[in-house]
C-alpha cells in the first residue's frame, strides 16, 4: 500500500505570548488511505494541528510519527516535498501557467522534462481539466473551482503518499464546492492517499470523512464515523454540533451512505 | 531574464568600476582653477602632453587656489597652471614681488622645500593686476602711469569687480602704495561687464588683468605700474616630484610649451573664448599647432 | 544649440560616459539595496528605520555629501560614484521592500509548504513577483541619478557635467545649454525605455 501512517502522540502547540495552547494534547492515528476530517469551529486549533504534520508549525510537546518517523528528525524541505498540501486561498503562484503550477514539486524533485510534461496532462485530466485547454492558462484566467482543481493537481503531483488540504473548498462557489468534493473523494481513493481534511462544515465532513476527529480548544472531543458521530455523540457539544441545522436530510445522508458502504464491502 | 543571468550582468557591468580603479593611476591629472585664462593653459598642458603621447585625465574647474593646492598635496592631480604672485601671496604669505625672476625664484625653492612641488619653466606671460583705460581718455587726462591716475583721482570715476576692493593688494594697497588718493566715484560690476562700462563712457578707469582678452582691443590701454606695486604674476606649470619621477615626458613637454606663451597669446587666447564664444579646446590645438610650425622653422 | 550643433563628437562622448557612471553606479547600488531591501522586508519592525535612515541620506543636499565624500576619496570619479551609489539606495531598497511585501502571501505559504526552500521561494516566487515594482525603483533612481551626476563636473568627473560646469567658468551658455539638453534627452530615454521594461514583467 502506497499510503502513508500518520500518528499524532500528544500534540501540544503553544501560542506565542498567551496562556492558552493552540493545540492542547491531542493523540490520534490515520490508517493508510484513510480520509480523516478534523471538524470544529474557528480557533479550535485544526489547521494549526495539520500543519505539524508538514512543519510548517513547530511542536512544543508530543510527536507527530509519519510512517513510523519522527517528523521532527526529517528534513523539513524534503517532508514537504513528499506530503501534498493545499489551502484554502489556494495560492496558484500568479506568474506561472496552470502547467508550470502543477509541475512545481515534480521539478524540484528534478524529473525530466518528459517526464513532468506527461504528469501535468495525467493530473490535469484526473481533476476535470482538459490539459489542452488548460496547460497554457494563467491563474488569472480560471474560475475559483477550476483554480482549487489545479491547487489539488499541484498537491499530488510527485505521487505523496499523504495529502493535507486546509478548508480547501472555503473560497470557492457553493455549487463548484459540491462537485469538488466528490471529485476529492475519487481522486483520493484512486490513489490511495491518506489524507487530513480540515473543515468547520459540518455536512462537508459528512460528505467526506471516513473518520472524523471533533476538535474545540484544542482537544479532541470525539473520534468517529460520521454514522457513529451521529447516532453515538460522546459529548453534549459534539451532540450539538452534529444535529445542528438540518440534522433529518444529514440523517438520511449518512444512514444512506452506510447502507451503500456495507453493501460495497 | 532568469535571476542567474541577470547577477552575471550585475558583475559585468560592476567590472569598468574596478577597471578604473587601475585606470587612474597610468593618466597623468591635468588640473585647473575655475577661471578662463587658468583653463586654457591647462588645455595647452593637456594636449601638448597627449600630443607626445601621454595619457591625461582632465580635472579642471577647481574651485580655487586653496583646492587645487590641496589637490596636489594630495596627490588628486599631477600638475596645474599657476601665478608665481598667487603662490608668494595666497599660499606663502608672503609681501608681493614685482620682479619676475625674483618672485620665481622664491617660489620655486620653497615649494621645493615645503611641498615637494616643483615649479617647471615659467611662460613670459605676466597676467598682473592693472588698470586700465581707453585711448581717449588716456590722450585727454594725460594718463600714462598709475601715479597720473592718483594725481587725477578725484576727477575720475572706477569700474572694478568686488575682490579689487577686498583683496590687500587690490584698492587699498592702491592706494598706500600711491599716497593716499580717493575716486571721484566706484562702481562695481560684474566681471564680463567691467569693460563695457568703460567703452560706453560710464566709467574713465577700469580694474583689469594684463591678459584680459578685452584689452587685446585697440582701444583700451594699461596703464604703468611705476611704483612696483604688483606682484609678477607669471604662470608655470607645478607638478608633484612623484610624477615627474615617474613620468620624466611631463617636464621635457611642458619645459618646451611654457616659454611660447606670451602676453600677447594669451590676450588673444582669452578674447577668442570670451568674446567669440569658442571652445578652449580648439584655441589651445591652434596655439600648439601655431606652436609645432614654428619650432619646426626654427 | 549651436554649441550642440559645432560638437556632436563631444557632446556625445560626453553623454556616454555619464550614462556608463549612472549604469555603473546603478548596478553597484542594486548590489547593495537588494540584499539590504531583502533583510528589511523579512523583518516588519526593522523596514521603518532602514527605509528612514536611508531617506535621511537623500535628504542631505547633493552638493554637499559630494563635498564631505571629496574630502574622503579626492576629487574625480571616485566621489560621484560614491554619492550616485548612497542617493539611490533609498529608492532602490524602498522598492525591493515593497515589492517582496506585495507579493500574495497565499503563494508564498503555498510555496513553503510545497517544498521549496528558502531561497527558491525567493527565486522562484517572490522576485518574479516584485520584478514590476523593483523596476519601478530602478527606473526612479536612475532618473534622479542621471540629474545628480552632473555634479561630477564640479568635482573633476566624468559625464556632461564637465559641459555644463565649464559652461559656467568660461561664461558660455551655450556650452551649458548643450550639457542639459543632452542630459534631459538622456532622462527621457531611459525613462522611456525602463517603463517599457517594467510593463513587460507585469503579470497578466
Amino acid at each position: 500500500m502506497n499510503a502513508a501512517q500518520i500518528a499524532f502522540e500528544d500534540v501540544v502547540v503553544r501560542y506565542p505570548g498567551s496562556g492558552r495552547n493552540a493545540v492542547d494534547g491531542v493523540s490520534f492515528e490515520l490508517h493508510g488511505g484513510e480520509l480523516v476530517v478534523l471538524l470544529g469551529p474557528s480557533g479550535c486549533g485544526k489547521s494549526t494541528l495539520l500543519r505539524t504534520v508538514n512543519r510548517l508549525v513547530p511542536l512544543d510537546g508530543g510527536r507527530v510519527v509519519l510512517d513510523g518517523r519522527d517528523v521532527a528528525e526529517l528534513d523539513p524541505v524534503e517532508l514537504r516535498r513528499s506530503v501534498g498540501y493545499v489551502i484554502q486561498a489556494i495560492g496558484l503562484f500568479a506568474h506561472m501557467s496552470v502547467a508550470q503550477n502543477v509541475a512545481v514539486v515534480p521539478s524540484l524533485l528534478g524529473w525530466t522534462r518528459s517526464q513532468i510534461a506527461q504528469r501535468v496532462d495525467e493530473l490535469l485530466a484526473l481533476v476535470g481539466l482538459e490539459p489542452p485547454a488548460y496547460r497554457n492558462r494563467r491563474p488569472s484566467q480560471l474560475s475559483g473551482g477550476e483554480a482549487q482543481r489545479v491547487g489539488v493537481a499541484r498537491a499530488i503531483a510527485a505521487r505523496p503518499r499523504a495529502l493535507l488540504m486546509d478548508e480547501p473548498f472555503g473560497a470557492v462557489d457553493v455549487l463548484a464546492r459540491t462537485a469538488l468534493q466528490r471529485e476529492l473523494v475519487r481522486i483520493v481513493r484512486e490513489l490511495e492517499t491518506t489524507t487530513l481534511f480540515v473543515t468547520h462544515d459540518v455536512d462537508e465532513a459528512f460528505r467526506l470523512a471516513d473518520r472524523i476527529v471533533v476538535m474545540r480548544d484544542g482537544r479532541v472531543e470525539q473520534v468517529a464515523t460520521p454514522l457513529d458521530l451521529f447516532d453515538r455523540p460522546a459529548t453534549p457539544y459534539v451532540r450539538d454540533l452534529v444535529h445542528a441545522g438540518d440534522d433529518v436530510y444529514r440523517s438520511y445522508f449518512v444512514h444512506a451512505r452506510e447502507l451503500l458502504r456495507t453493501a460495497n464491502t | 531574464m532568469s535571476i542567474s543571468r541577470a547577477r552575471a550582468l550585475t558583475l559585468i557591468a560592476a567590472a569598468p568600476t574596478l577597471a578604473r580603479c587601475t585606470f587612474d593611476r597610468s593618466h597623468v591629472r591635468v588640473g585647473s582653477k575655475n577661471f578662463t585664462e587658468s583653463f586654457l593653459i591647462a588645455e595647452i598642458y593637456a594636449q601638448a602632453l597627449e600630443n607626445a603621447g601621454v595619457p591625461v585625465e582632465r580635472l579642471f574647474n577647481l574651485g580655487s587656489t586653496q583646492i587645487a593646492m590641496a589637490a596636489m598635496q594630495r596627490g588628486n592631480i599631477d600638475c596645474y597652471p599657476e601665478y608665481t604672485g598667487t603662490a608668494l601671496i595666497d599660499v606663502l604669505h608672503l609681501p608681493p614681488i614685482a620682479d619676475s625672476h625674483t618672485a620665481y625664484d622664491v617660489v620655486a625653492r620653497l615649494f621645493a622645500q615645503r611641498y615637494g612641488i616643483v615649479w617647471l619653466h615659467p611662460s613670459p606671460m605676466n597676467d598682473s593686476q592693472a588698470l586700465a583705460t581707453t585711448r581717449e581718455i588716456a590722450a585727454t587726462l594725460h594718463l600714462a602711469t598709475l601715479s597720473d591716475v592718483a594725481t587725477a583721482a578725484p576727477h575720475l570715476r572706477l569700474a572694478t569687480i568686488q575682490e579689487f576692493l577686498a583683496r590687500p593688494d587690490g584698492l587699498p594697497g592702491l592706494q598706500a602704495r600711491y599716497g593716499g588718493f580717493r575716486f571721484r566715484e566706484i562702481r562695481t560690476y560684474d566681471i564680463a561687464l567691467k569693460y563695457r562700462a568703460l567703452l560706453e563712457n560710464k566709467a574713465d578707469v577700469a580694474s583689469a588683468f594684463t591678459t584680459d582678452g578685452a584689452i587685446e582691443s585697440d582701444r583700451l590701454v594699461i596703464l604703468r605700474d611705476d611704483r612696483h606695486l604688483w606682484s609678477a604674476y607669471n604662470v608655470a606649470p607645478l607638478a608633484r616630484k612623484a610624477a615627474l619621477q615617474a613620468r620624466p615626458a611631463i617636464a621635457r613637454v611642458l619645459n618646451a610649451v611654457s616659454p611660447a606663451i606670451t602676453d600677447e597669446a594669451a590676450r588673444s587666447m582669452n578674447a577668442a573664448v570670451e568674446n567669440s564664444a569658442a571652445d578652449p579646446a580648439d584655441v589651445a590645438a591652434a596655439f600648439l599647432k601655431a606652436l609645432g610650425g614654428r619650432t619646426n622653422q626654427s | 544649440m549651436t554649441y550642440l550643433a559645432a560638437h556632436p563628437a563631444r557632446v556625445a562622448a560626453l553623454a556616454a560616459a555619464h550614462i556608463e557612471l549612472v549604469a555603473v553606479a546603478l548596478a553597484a547600488a542594486l548590489l547593495v539595496a537588494v540584499p539590504l531591501g531583502l533583510w528589511a522586508a523579512r523583518r516588519r519592525n526593522v523596514a521603518p528605520w532602514l527605509l528612514g535612515a536611508l531617506g535621511a541620506i537623500y535628504t542631505i543636499p547633493s552638493l554637499a555629501l559630494l563635498a564631505v565624500l571629496v574630502e574622503w576619496f579626492g576629487l574625480g570619479y571616485t566621489p560621484i560614484f560614491v554619492a550616485l551609489v548612497l542617493y539611490a539606495q533609498f529608492m532602490l531598497a524602498r522598492n525591493v521592500v515593497a515589492g517582496i511585501n506585495g507579493v500574495d502571501r497565499a503563494q508564498v505559504d503555498a510555496a513553503r509548504g510545497l517544498g521549496m526552500s528558502p531561497p527558491q521561494i525567493l527565486l522562484r516566487v517572490e522576485f518574479p513577483q516584485a520584478l514590476p515594482v523593483l523596476i519601478g525603483g530602478v527606473r526612479i533612481a536612475a532618473i534622479a541619478m542621471i540629474s545628480i551626476a552632473t555634479l561630477g563636473g564640479y568635482v573633476g568627473g566624468v559625464g556632461l557635467g564637465v559641459l555644463i560646469f565649464n559652461g559656467l567658468t568660461l561664461h558660455q551658455p551655450q556650452m551649458i545649454i548643450a550639457g542639459s539638453l543632452a542630459a534631459c534627452a538622456l532622462a527621457i530615454t531611459v525613462d522611456a525605455a525602463l517603463r517599457l521594461a517594467e510593463a513587460n514583467t507585469r503579470i497578466s
